[in-house]
Protein backbone atom coordinates (compact mmCIF):
# COMPACT_ATOMS: atom_id res chain seq x y z
CA UNK A 1 0.00 0.00 0.00
CA UNK A 2 1.42 3.40 -0.92
CA UNK A 3 1.77 5.96 1.85
CA UNK A 4 -0.86 8.34 0.44
CA UNK A 5 -3.50 5.60 0.65
CA UNK A 6 -2.20 4.58 4.06
CA UNK A 7 -2.60 8.12 5.39
CA UNK A 8 -6.04 8.43 3.89
CA UNK A 9 -7.30 5.07 5.17
CA UNK A 10 -5.90 5.65 8.65
CA UNK A 11 -7.47 9.14 8.62
CA UNK A 12 -4.13 10.38 9.91
CA UNK A 13 -3.60 14.06 10.59
CA UNK A 14 -0.43 15.87 9.66
CA UNK A 15 1.33 16.91 12.87
CA UNK A 16 2.73 20.31 12.11
CA UNK A 17 4.59 20.75 15.39
CA UNK A 18 6.39 17.41 15.10
CA UNK A 19 7.30 18.21 11.51
CA UNK A 20 8.73 21.56 12.59
CA UNK A 21 10.71 19.89 15.37
CA UNK A 22 12.06 17.31 12.92
CA UNK A 23 13.17 20.05 10.54
CA UNK A 24 14.94 21.91 13.34
CA UNK A 25 16.68 18.70 14.42
CA UNK A 26 17.70 17.94 10.86
CA UNK A 27 19.12 21.35 9.99
CA UNK A 28 20.59 22.28 13.39
CA UNK A 29 23.22 19.60 12.96
CA UNK A 30 24.22 20.86 9.54
CA UNK A 31 25.53 24.16 10.93
CA UNK A 32 28.49 22.35 12.48
CA UNK A 33 31.81 23.13 10.81
CA UNK A 34 35.21 21.70 11.74
CA UNK A 35 37.92 24.16 10.73
CA UNK A 36 41.34 25.37 11.91
CA UNK A 37 41.48 22.86 14.81
CA UNK A 38 38.17 23.97 16.26
CA UNK A 39 34.53 23.04 15.94
CA UNK A 40 32.17 25.87 15.02
CA UNK A 41 28.51 26.61 14.58
CA UNK A 42 27.64 28.71 11.59
CA UNK A 43 25.35 30.96 13.61
CA UNK A 44 24.68 34.67 13.39
CA UNK A 45 26.61 35.49 16.55
CA UNK A 46 29.87 33.99 15.29
CA UNK A 47 29.42 35.29 11.75
CA UNK A 48 28.65 38.80 13.00
CA UNK A 49 31.67 38.82 15.28
CA UNK A 50 33.97 37.67 12.49
CA UNK A 51 32.42 40.25 10.17
CA UNK A 52 32.83 43.14 12.54
CA UNK A 53 36.41 42.39 13.52
CA UNK A 54 39.25 43.93 11.52
CA UNK A 55 42.13 41.71 12.68
CA UNK A 56 43.55 39.06 10.36
CA UNK A 57 43.84 36.57 13.24
CA UNK A 58 41.36 36.40 16.11
CA UNK A 59 40.96 34.12 19.09
CA UNK A 60 37.45 32.85 19.65
CA UNK A 61 35.79 30.16 21.76
CA UNK A 62 34.67 27.12 19.78
CA UNK A 63 31.74 24.83 20.59
CA UNK A 64 33.97 22.81 22.92
CA UNK A 65 34.71 25.98 24.90
CA UNK A 66 38.31 26.02 23.78
CA UNK A 67 39.95 29.30 22.74
CA UNK A 68 41.22 28.84 19.19
CA UNK A 69 43.33 31.22 17.11
CA UNK A 70 41.86 31.41 13.64
CA UNK A 71 42.33 33.19 10.37
CA UNK A 72 39.24 35.38 10.47
CA UNK A 73 38.56 35.65 6.74
CA UNK A 74 38.95 31.91 6.08
CA UNK A 75 36.60 30.96 8.89
CA UNK A 76 34.12 33.67 7.95
CA UNK A 77 33.97 32.41 4.39
CA UNK A 78 33.33 28.84 5.53
CA UNK A 79 30.67 29.82 8.06
CA UNK A 80 28.94 32.15 5.61
CA UNK A 81 28.84 29.44 2.97
CA UNK A 82 27.50 26.85 5.41
CA UNK A 83 24.94 29.25 6.87
CA UNK A 84 23.41 30.23 3.57
CA UNK A 85 23.46 26.68 2.18
CA UNK A 86 21.73 25.22 5.24
CA UNK A 87 19.25 28.07 5.69
CA UNK A 88 18.22 27.91 2.04
CA UNK A 89 17.58 24.17 2.28
CA UNK A 90 15.71 24.57 5.59
CA UNK A 91 13.58 27.39 4.18
CA UNK A 92 12.73 25.39 1.08
CA UNK A 93 11.60 22.42 3.12
CA UNK A 94 9.73 24.63 5.55
CA UNK A 95 7.77 26.15 2.65
CA UNK A 96 6.73 22.65 1.60
CA UNK A 97 5.64 22.02 5.16
CA UNK A 98 3.57 25.19 5.29
CA UNK A 99 1.60 24.02 2.25
CA UNK A 100 0.33 21.07 4.28
CA UNK A 101 -1.31 23.34 6.84
CA UNK B 1 67.52 6.92 -1.94
CA UNK B 2 64.60 5.82 0.12
CA UNK B 3 61.27 6.43 -1.51
CA UNK B 4 58.77 8.56 0.32
CA UNK B 5 55.31 7.05 0.27
CA UNK B 6 52.38 9.06 1.43
CA UNK B 7 50.09 6.72 3.31
CA UNK B 8 46.42 7.57 3.20
CA UNK B 9 44.35 6.89 6.28
CA UNK B 10 41.87 4.14 5.57
CA UNK B 11 38.23 4.66 6.47
CA UNK B 12 35.40 2.21 6.74
CA UNK B 13 32.36 1.06 8.64
CA UNK B 14 32.00 -1.91 10.97
CA UNK B 15 28.78 -3.81 11.68
CA UNK B 16 28.15 -6.58 14.21
CA UNK B 17 25.43 -9.00 13.10
CA UNK B 18 24.50 -12.17 14.96
CA UNK B 19 21.14 -13.66 14.12
CA UNK B 20 18.78 -14.45 16.95
CA UNK B 21 15.85 -16.87 16.68
CA UNK B 22 13.59 -13.88 16.15
CA UNK B 23 15.57 -11.47 13.97
CA UNK B 24 17.86 -11.81 10.98
CA UNK B 25 20.59 -9.34 11.82
CA UNK B 26 22.72 -10.45 8.88
CA UNK B 27 19.99 -9.35 6.48
CA UNK B 28 19.73 -6.03 8.30
CA UNK B 29 23.51 -5.64 8.03
CA UNK B 30 23.45 -6.25 4.27
CA UNK B 31 20.85 -3.55 3.77
CA UNK B 32 22.71 -1.11 6.02
CA UNK B 33 26.02 -1.91 4.31
CA UNK B 34 24.55 -1.12 0.88
CA UNK B 35 23.32 2.22 2.18
CA UNK B 36 26.73 2.94 3.74
CA UNK B 37 28.38 2.21 0.38
CA UNK B 38 25.88 4.41 -1.42
CA UNK B 39 25.62 7.43 0.89
CA UNK B 40 29.01 7.43 2.64
CA UNK B 41 31.11 5.74 -0.05
CA UNK B 42 32.81 3.61 2.62
CA UNK B 43 33.70 -0.09 2.62
CA UNK B 44 31.97 -2.22 5.24
CA UNK B 45 33.36 -5.00 7.41
CA UNK B 46 30.95 -7.33 9.13
CA UNK B 47 31.53 -9.29 12.33
CA UNK B 48 29.33 -12.35 12.39
CA UNK B 49 29.27 -16.08 13.09
CA UNK B 50 28.84 -19.20 10.98
CA UNK B 51 25.20 -19.59 12.04
CA UNK B 52 24.33 -16.12 10.77
CA UNK B 53 26.37 -16.16 7.57
CA UNK B 54 24.26 -17.54 4.70
CA UNK B 55 25.81 -20.13 2.40
CA UNK B 56 24.96 -18.05 -0.64
CA UNK B 57 25.82 -14.41 -0.11
CA UNK B 58 24.10 -11.77 -2.21
CA UNK B 59 26.37 -8.97 -1.06
CA UNK B 60 30.15 -8.75 -0.96
CA UNK B 61 31.39 -7.22 2.29
CA UNK B 62 34.84 -5.63 2.32
CA UNK B 63 35.81 -8.13 5.05
CA UNK B 64 33.98 -10.81 6.96
CA UNK B 65 35.28 -11.39 10.48
CA UNK B 66 34.07 -14.60 12.09
CA UNK B 67 33.61 -14.43 15.85
CA UNK B 68 31.81 -16.61 18.35
CA UNK B 69 28.37 -15.37 19.37
CA UNK B 70 27.89 -14.78 23.09
CA UNK B 71 24.41 -16.11 23.70
CA UNK B 72 24.09 -15.03 27.32
CA UNK B 73 21.95 -11.97 26.98
CA UNK B 74 18.18 -11.70 26.87
CA UNK B 75 15.60 -8.98 26.35
CA UNK B 76 11.85 -9.02 26.80
CA UNK B 77 11.52 -10.38 23.25
CA UNK B 78 14.19 -13.10 23.57
CA UNK B 79 17.87 -13.78 22.85
CA UNK B 80 19.86 -10.63 22.08
CA UNK B 81 23.44 -11.18 20.95
CA UNK B 82 24.98 -7.80 21.55
CA UNK B 83 27.96 -8.70 23.71
CA UNK B 84 31.51 -8.52 22.39
CA UNK B 85 31.23 -5.06 20.87
CA UNK B 86 34.49 -4.21 22.67
CA UNK B 87 36.29 -6.22 19.98
CA UNK B 88 35.48 -3.55 17.41
CA UNK B 89 38.90 -2.00 17.92
CA UNK B 90 40.62 -5.32 17.30
CA UNK B 91 38.41 -6.31 14.36
CA UNK B 92 38.35 -3.06 12.43
CA UNK B 93 40.83 -3.12 9.55
CA UNK B 94 40.52 0.65 9.12
CA UNK B 95 42.46 3.57 10.62
CA UNK B 96 39.19 5.41 11.10
CA UNK B 97 36.01 3.47 11.72
CA UNK B 98 32.32 4.17 12.04
CA UNK B 99 30.82 1.44 14.20
CA UNK B 100 27.08 1.26 13.59
CA UNK B 101 24.11 -0.72 14.82
CA UNK B 102 22.62 -2.73 11.97
CA UNK B 103 19.22 -1.09 12.48
CA UNK B 104 20.54 2.39 11.76
CA UNK B 105 19.01 3.73 8.56
CA UNK B 106 21.59 5.74 6.64
CA UNK B 107 19.90 8.34 4.44
CA UNK B 108 22.60 10.96 4.03
CA UNK B 109 26.34 11.56 4.16
CA UNK B 110 26.07 13.22 7.57
CA UNK B 111 28.10 10.58 9.40
CA UNK B 112 31.18 11.52 7.37
CA UNK B 113 31.33 14.70 9.47
CA UNK B 114 32.27 12.57 12.49
CA UNK B 115 35.65 11.91 10.86
CA UNK B 116 36.32 15.66 10.90
CA UNK B 117 35.67 16.07 14.61
CA UNK B 118 38.86 16.85 16.54
CA UNK B 119 38.76 13.64 18.56
CA UNK B 120 39.75 9.98 18.27
CA UNK B 121 36.52 8.64 19.76
CA UNK B 122 32.99 10.00 19.67
CA UNK B 123 29.41 8.90 20.14
CA UNK B 124 26.00 10.46 20.77
CA UNK B 125 25.02 11.76 24.19
CA UNK B 126 21.58 13.09 23.30
CA UNK B 127 18.65 11.64 21.43
CA UNK B 128 15.43 12.87 19.95
CA UNK B 129 12.42 10.83 19.01
CA UNK B 130 10.45 11.36 15.83
CA UNK B 131 6.94 12.59 16.83
CA UNK B 132 8.06 12.97 20.48
CA UNK B 133 9.75 16.39 20.47
CA UNK B 134 9.99 16.62 24.25
CA UNK B 135 11.07 13.10 25.21
CA UNK B 136 13.41 13.05 28.21
CA UNK B 137 16.99 11.86 27.91
CA UNK B 138 17.74 8.39 29.23
CA UNK B 139 19.90 7.96 32.31
CA UNK B 140 21.66 4.89 33.69
CA UNK B 141 19.50 5.42 36.77
CA UNK B 142 18.09 8.40 38.64
CA UNK B 143 21.26 8.41 40.75
CA UNK B 144 23.65 8.11 37.87
CA UNK B 145 24.75 9.62 34.56
CA UNK B 146 23.03 10.47 31.31
CA UNK B 147 23.44 7.60 28.87
CA UNK B 148 25.82 7.73 25.98
CA UNK B 149 24.69 5.79 22.91
CA UNK B 150 26.62 2.96 21.26
CA UNK B 151 24.44 3.13 18.12
CA UNK B 152 27.01 5.25 16.30
CA UNK B 153 30.64 5.29 17.42
CA UNK B 154 33.44 6.79 15.35
CA UNK B 155 36.96 5.96 16.44
CA UNK B 156 40.53 6.14 15.26
CA UNK B 157 43.24 3.59 16.02
CA UNK B 158 44.80 5.40 18.97
CA UNK B 159 45.90 4.31 22.43
CA UNK B 160 43.00 6.11 24.08
CA UNK B 161 40.39 4.54 21.81
CA UNK B 162 41.94 1.14 22.51
CA UNK B 163 41.71 1.84 26.24
CA UNK B 164 38.02 2.69 25.94
CA UNK B 165 37.32 -0.61 24.18
CA UNK B 166 39.44 -2.52 26.73
CA UNK B 167 37.46 -0.84 29.47
CA UNK B 168 34.24 -1.80 27.69
CA UNK B 169 35.35 -5.43 27.94
CA UNK B 170 36.09 -5.06 31.63
CA UNK B 171 32.65 -3.58 32.25
CA UNK B 172 30.93 -6.29 30.22
CA UNK B 173 32.70 -8.90 32.33
CA UNK B 174 31.68 -7.15 35.57
CA UNK B 175 28.32 -5.77 34.51
CA UNK B 176 26.54 -6.79 37.72
CA UNK B 177 29.09 -4.94 39.80
CA UNK B 178 28.64 -1.72 37.83
CA UNK B 179 24.87 -2.15 37.91
CA UNK B 180 25.04 -2.29 41.71
CA UNK B 181 27.16 0.84 41.88
CA UNK B 182 25.06 2.86 39.45
CA UNK B 183 21.67 1.47 40.35
CA UNK B 184 20.53 0.06 37.03
CA UNK B 185 19.11 -3.36 36.24
CA UNK B 186 21.82 -5.79 35.17
CA UNK B 187 19.59 -8.54 33.77
CA UNK B 188 20.12 -7.31 30.22
CA UNK B 189 23.55 -6.17 29.08
CA UNK B 190 23.42 -2.80 27.37
CA UNK B 191 26.32 -1.54 25.27
CA UNK B 192 25.03 1.99 25.81
CA UNK B 193 25.50 1.69 29.57
CA UNK B 194 28.88 -0.03 29.29
CA UNK B 195 30.08 2.63 26.86
CA UNK B 196 28.90 5.42 29.17
CA UNK B 197 30.94 3.98 32.01
CA UNK B 198 33.97 3.05 29.90
CA UNK B 199 34.43 6.52 28.42
CA UNK B 200 34.04 8.11 31.84
CA UNK B 201 36.63 5.81 33.41
CA UNK B 202 39.18 6.35 30.64
CA UNK B 203 38.60 10.12 30.71
CA UNK B 204 39.28 10.37 34.44
CA UNK B 205 35.69 9.90 35.58
CA UNK B 206 34.30 12.68 33.49
CA UNK B 207 32.73 13.10 30.06
CA UNK B 208 34.76 15.05 27.54
CA UNK B 209 32.64 17.31 25.35
CA UNK B 210 35.01 16.49 22.50
CA UNK B 211 33.82 12.87 22.64
CA UNK B 212 30.26 13.80 21.82
CA UNK B 213 28.80 13.88 18.32
CA UNK B 214 27.36 17.39 18.17
CA UNK B 215 23.84 16.50 17.07
CA UNK B 216 21.05 14.30 18.35
CA UNK B 217 20.70 10.62 17.58
CA UNK B 218 17.26 10.33 16.02
CA UNK B 219 15.20 7.39 17.25
CA UNK B 220 11.99 5.92 15.96
CA UNK B 221 10.39 4.89 19.22
CA UNK B 222 7.26 3.28 20.61
CA UNK B 223 3.88 3.66 18.91
CA UNK B 224 5.68 5.00 15.85
CA UNK B 225 6.04 3.32 12.46
CA UNK B 226 8.01 4.37 9.43
CA UNK B 227 6.96 3.66 5.83
CA UNK B 228 8.94 4.15 2.65
CA UNK B 229 7.46 6.72 0.30
CA UNK B 230 8.70 4.80 -2.71
CA UNK B 231 10.35 1.49 -3.54
CA UNK B 232 13.72 2.79 -4.72
CA UNK B 233 16.56 0.83 -3.14
CA UNK B 234 18.10 4.03 -1.83
CA UNK B 235 14.89 5.83 -1.01
CA UNK B 236 15.36 8.68 1.49
CA UNK B 237 11.75 9.79 1.90
CA UNK B 238 9.55 8.30 4.56
CA UNK B 239 6.19 8.77 6.21
CA UNK B 240 6.28 8.51 9.98
CA UNK B 241 2.99 7.47 11.56
CA UNK B 242 2.33 7.88 15.27
CA UNK B 243 -0.49 6.52 17.43
CA UNK B 244 -1.36 9.39 19.71
CA UNK B 245 -3.34 8.01 22.65
CA UNK B 246 -5.75 10.56 24.06
CA UNK B 247 -8.59 9.79 26.50
CA UNK B 248 -8.58 6.13 25.58
CA UNK B 249 -8.70 6.79 21.84
CA UNK B 250 -5.98 6.56 19.24
CA UNK B 251 -5.53 9.47 16.90
CA UNK B 252 -3.20 8.73 13.99
CA UNK B 253 -0.74 11.49 13.22
CA UNK B 254 1.97 11.63 10.60
CA UNK B 255 4.87 13.61 9.24
CA UNK B 256 7.08 13.09 6.22
CA UNK B 257 10.86 13.14 6.46
CA UNK B 258 13.67 13.01 3.94
CA UNK B 259 17.49 12.79 3.82
CA UNK B 260 17.63 12.18 7.57
CA UNK B 261 19.39 9.25 9.26
CA UNK B 262 17.44 7.48 11.99
CA UNK B 263 17.68 4.52 14.33
CA UNK B 264 14.72 2.14 14.30
CA UNK B 265 14.13 0.56 17.69
CA UNK B 266 11.32 -1.63 16.43
CA UNK B 267 13.11 -4.44 14.56
CA UNK B 268 9.94 -5.61 12.77
CA UNK B 269 9.54 -2.13 11.36
CA UNK B 270 13.17 -2.08 10.23
CA UNK B 271 12.73 -5.45 8.48
CA UNK B 272 9.65 -4.08 6.70
CA UNK B 273 11.62 -1.05 5.56
CA UNK B 274 14.40 -3.10 4.03
CA UNK B 275 12.22 -5.80 2.51
CA UNK B 276 12.01 -5.69 -1.28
Amino acid sequence: MDTTTLISEAKARFNHNSAKAYLKDKYDSKFIVADQSGLWRANLETINFLNSSIEEWVIIIDTFDNPVRVNRINLLEKLNETYSKVMNAWHEEWLQLEKKR
Amino acid sequence: MASIREEKMTRGALLFAFNSPKYNYYEMAVSTAKRINHFLDLPVTIVTDSESLPVKQSYQFDNIVMAPADKNNFRDWGLWINKGRYRAYQFSPYDETILLDTDYMVNSDKLLTTFDLPTDFCCHDTTSFLMHPNAVQEMLSVYSFDTLWATVVTFKKTKRAEQIFNCLEMIQNNFNHYADIHGFISATFRNDYALTLATRIVNGHTTLVEDVIPWNLLHVGKNTSVYRNNDDEFNTEYTVMFDNWNRGKIRKEYITIKDMDFHVMNKENFMELISE
